[in-house]
């Protein structure tokens, strides 16, 4: 998923002009970040599939008036996180509890102890659902930034703020995460930190 | 104290960004080819270019906006317009103050506010929520734009009592709503010395009020040679949310335009 300027400008003027074969490079570069944007927003996967197939159609449709070399991500993941706003429903809370038990069971690091897996898992099932009740904004912010890798350009682009403002969003919504988060919790040991 | 919390921010990004890789997302499903599908069933349509030049009307008021772009030479560099769009925060719109007063247009400009169509219908050639103002509630008449991306509605409301007419579009109100956010062209809003544009703060969205003298509005979609639009506007809150740009046009003041804003998202 990292960036490829030189290669969406390419393929984005080949599909302004009708290339369905270029934009289908597009989608199939983007779908899985466009799908995860828009889970994070509708913590549901039936409306976050609907968001971004969505989300990719209505962009083919805008390309026309796209500027020459501007970035697609950002624009996509823009229109992806409206797209995910409008859909959500009420299911999103019904995951939440199967989210905790799935990222127990995802994550496992052999050069780790049991005991400090363990722990590893319950703290990182802690921050999802405490994410989880994060407000939309804030999870996105620290998606975009942690989980997505989006640069600070990117990021005010993507969530249409000024570019200077992107470092004290990020820097609040991290401290909303911080407060709601557990107060006993504990930072687990890095994964081989302690061993070698 | 300082010291910990920093610590503490720099261990919350490590472990954020230990979780990204592991997080439970559902598998990605394979959208390729059920958006091919969809863009193939429905060819971009290329908006006819309107034919302004038969109209010496029209054709006055594109000299007309032609100068006015002319003096915002800054528009011209697509950089420079999308700095400025940034700036002021509300997608596809632009205010640009002009130092000579503007052409007055007379007769008014007839509104081309789309298609005539019921709420239902519109709800459904639209990818947004429409929303209905509960000040006003249900409106006289709904229009819609299918031809541009996401769509654009049109609420018009007849004058009632406290709800005077306003002579540049023969309305009470009007809201427009449409898909900021896929639009990459925008409306252009040429505003005289004698116009009030104030950044404003909208159900805690940032947009504008514009009053006092009318101002000049073009609509262009996607470029300089698809659909334009060119009329007279009156006093205008807009604003936007969710990537969705919400346009009160009105003979309202600001405080009333303000209580119809507050029952939209």
């Amino acid at each position: 998923m990292e960036g490829r300027p030189l290669d969406d400008i390419a393929l984005v003027e080949r599909a302004k002009k009708g290339d369905v074969n270029a934009y289908e490079s597009l989608v199939q570069h983007y779908q899985q970040l466009a799908f995860r944007v828009a889970y994070q927003v509708t913590g549901n996967a039936a409306d976050a599939e609907d968001a971004a197939q969505e989300a990719f159609v209505n962009a083919y449709y805008a390309l026309g008036g796209f500027r020459a070399g501007a970035p697609f991500k950002p624009w996509l993941c823009r229109i992806v996180a409206n797209e995910a706003r409008n859909r959500r429903t009420s299911a999103q809370r019904r995951t939440v509890l199967a989210e905790r038990a799935l990222v127990a069971q995802s994550s496992g690091d052999s050069a780790q102890s049991p005991e400090d897996a363990a722990e590893a898992h319950e703290f990182r099932s802690t921050l999802v659902a405490t994410l989880q009740r994060l407000k939309e904004d804030d999870r996105l912010i620290l998606a975009y930034r942690l989980f997505f890798d989006l640069s600070e350009a990117e990021m005010a682009d993507a969530l249409s703020v000024p570019k200077g403002t992107v470092k004290s969003r990020l820097s609040r919504a991290l401290g909303r995460l911080r407060a709601a988060l557990p107060a006993d919790i504990r930072m687990p040991s890095p994964a081989g930190e302690h061993d070698g | 104290m300082a010291d910990s919390r920093r610590l503490m921010d720099v261990e919350l990004e490590r472990a954020l960004r230990d979780l990204g890789p592991r997080y439970p997302y559902p598998p990605t499903p394979n959208l390729t080819s059920r958006v091919r599908l969809r863009i193939t069933a429905q060819p971009v349509r290329r908006p006819r270019r309107l034919e302004l030049w038969r109209d010496p009307r029209r054709l006055a008021l594109v000299a007309a906006v032609l100068l006015v772009l002319l003096g915002a030479a800054a528009l011209a560099n697509p950089a420079t317009r999308d700095a400025i769009a940034h700036f002021f925060h509300v997608r596809g719109v632009i205010v640009n103050r002009e130092a000579s007063p503007l052409p007055s247009f007379s007769p008014v400009t007839p509104l081309d506010l789309g298609r005539r169509t019921t709420m239902a219908d519109a709800q459904s050639k639209v990818s947004f929520t429409i929303a209905v103002p509960p000040e006003l509630g249900e409106p006289d008449a709904v229009y819609v734009v299918s031809g541009i991306p996401g769509g654009e509605v049109a609420l018009a409301y007849t004058p009632r009592p406290g709800i005077p007419l306003v002579k540049q579009t023969g309305l009470g109100v009007l809201v427009t709503e449409f898909r900021g956010d896929l639009i990459p062209g925008f409306i252009f809003k040429g505003v005289e010395q004698g116009t009030t544009v104030q950044e404003v703060s909208v159900n805690g969205d940032p947009g504008w009020w514009i009053a006092g003298q009318p101002h000049l509005v073009i609509i262009q979609v996607g470029g300089n040679d698809q659909s334009e639009t060119l009329r007279m506007a009156a006093n205008t809150l807009i604003w936007e949310h969710a990537g969705v740009t919400y346009r009160i046009e009105s003979g309202l003041s600001k405080a009333d335009a303000f209580r119809i804003a507050a029952g939209l998202p």
